[in-house]
């Protein structure tokens, strides 16, 4: 009996330890790996057309997915916690595909320049909003 | 002749009322922090890609941001929180439209901390309620910033969850920091 109330003991020992471990430490921990993950290539004005033309259909394709995106850069800026963001140019003069680097991007870039920028799509405000991005292509 | 004098008389009367001087701030880059810690646990996110525009004649503006633009520390808050709470797949946005009531206080031209009242629908969750509220509107440099903090209650959206009223606050703090660059 005593084995019995010892082994359970255990048990919820480490279920606790385990469940404390993936909330708390694994789970704050995560990174995501952008640069190895599976993406769905699109240029951005294709992007940009998609929201515009049936916002709920193109959710439901993009958002939260991992997107490649092919475009021209139109304006690098910071944010105002010094965020590095690359607007990639569409059609539509008034909206474009904002993408938020990841911290550990080093790669630089220039308006003009064509590349693939590759990231979480979050959504579509007065533009497409991507963040984690990495430059994937210069 | 009586045509030429009542053109330059009707530009010199709308140059005078400030006709075509209306000039409208915006930004894409704003940030708003959510907080609804209830008990130990730090429950609070950040959302730097706020969509934002303001009339500095009128005060109307107009804050959006995308629910899953919203970070948390713990990924594993964030995924719960667009999935069991704002059902974010459903709900992707939420906006906040209104005016800033006493925006003639307010000189552009001139370095200060302004305090504003700020009055509007706030949406979340597909739910719309009235929202009135205090803030700062901050001129340095000529360039306009927007700072406030205001409270909503999660249940008055539609929101529903097993946490709310216990590690979830009741009331959510919402504080707006909006530097139209």
């Amino acid at each position: 009996m005593k084995k019995i109330i010892l082994l359970a003991l255990v048990f919820i020992l480490a279920l606790a330890g385990g469940s404390y471990y993936y909330v708390f430490i694994y789970s704050k921990n995560r990174k995501f790996d952008m640069a190895a993950a599976e993406a769905i290539s699109i240029d951005a004005t294709a992007l940009v057309k998609a929201f515009q033309e049936n916002e709920a259909n193109a959710n439901k394709t993009y958002l939260d997915k991992v997107l490649l995106i092919k475009g021209t850069v139109s304006i690098t800026a910071q944010n105002q916690t010094g965020e590095h963001t690359i607007t990639l140019s569409s059609e539509d003069p008034f909206a474009g595909v904002m993408a938020t680097l990841d911290s550990t991007e080093t790669k630089q870039v220039k308006v003009g320049d064509n590349i693939q920028v590759k990231g979480f799509c979050k959504g579509f405000l007065s533009d497409v909003v991507i963040n984690n991005a990495i430059i994937a292509d210069k | 002749m009586y045509m030429k004098h009542l053109f330059t008389l009707l530009l010199s009367i709308f140059s005078l009322a400030g006709f075509g001087q209306q000039k409208v701030f915006a930004t894409k880059t704003g940030q708003i922090f959510f907080n609804a810690t209830g008990g130990i646990e730090k429950i609070a996110a950040v959302n730097n890609q706020t969509d934002s525009k303001f009339v500095d004649q009128t005060g109307q503006m107009i804050f959006a941001v995308l629910i899953k633009g919203f970070k948390f520390e713990n990924q594993l808050m964030e995924d719960h929180f667009n999935e069991n709470y704002m059902e974010s797949s459903k709900f992707p946005k939420a906006d906040f439209k209104g005016f800033i009531t006493n925006i003639k206080d307010v000189n552009f031209s001139k370095d200060g901390t302004y305090p504003i009242t700020v009055d509007g629908n706030l949406t979340i969750h597909g739910v719309s309620n009235k929202v009135s509220t205090t803030g700062t509107l901050v001129i340095e440099g000529g360039v306009p910033e927007i700072n406030g903090t205001f409270k909503v209650k999660i249940k008055d959206y539609g929101i529903s969850g097993m946490y709310i009223g216990d590690k979830i606050a009741p009331d959510a703090s919402i504080t707006v920091k909006c530097k139209y660059l």
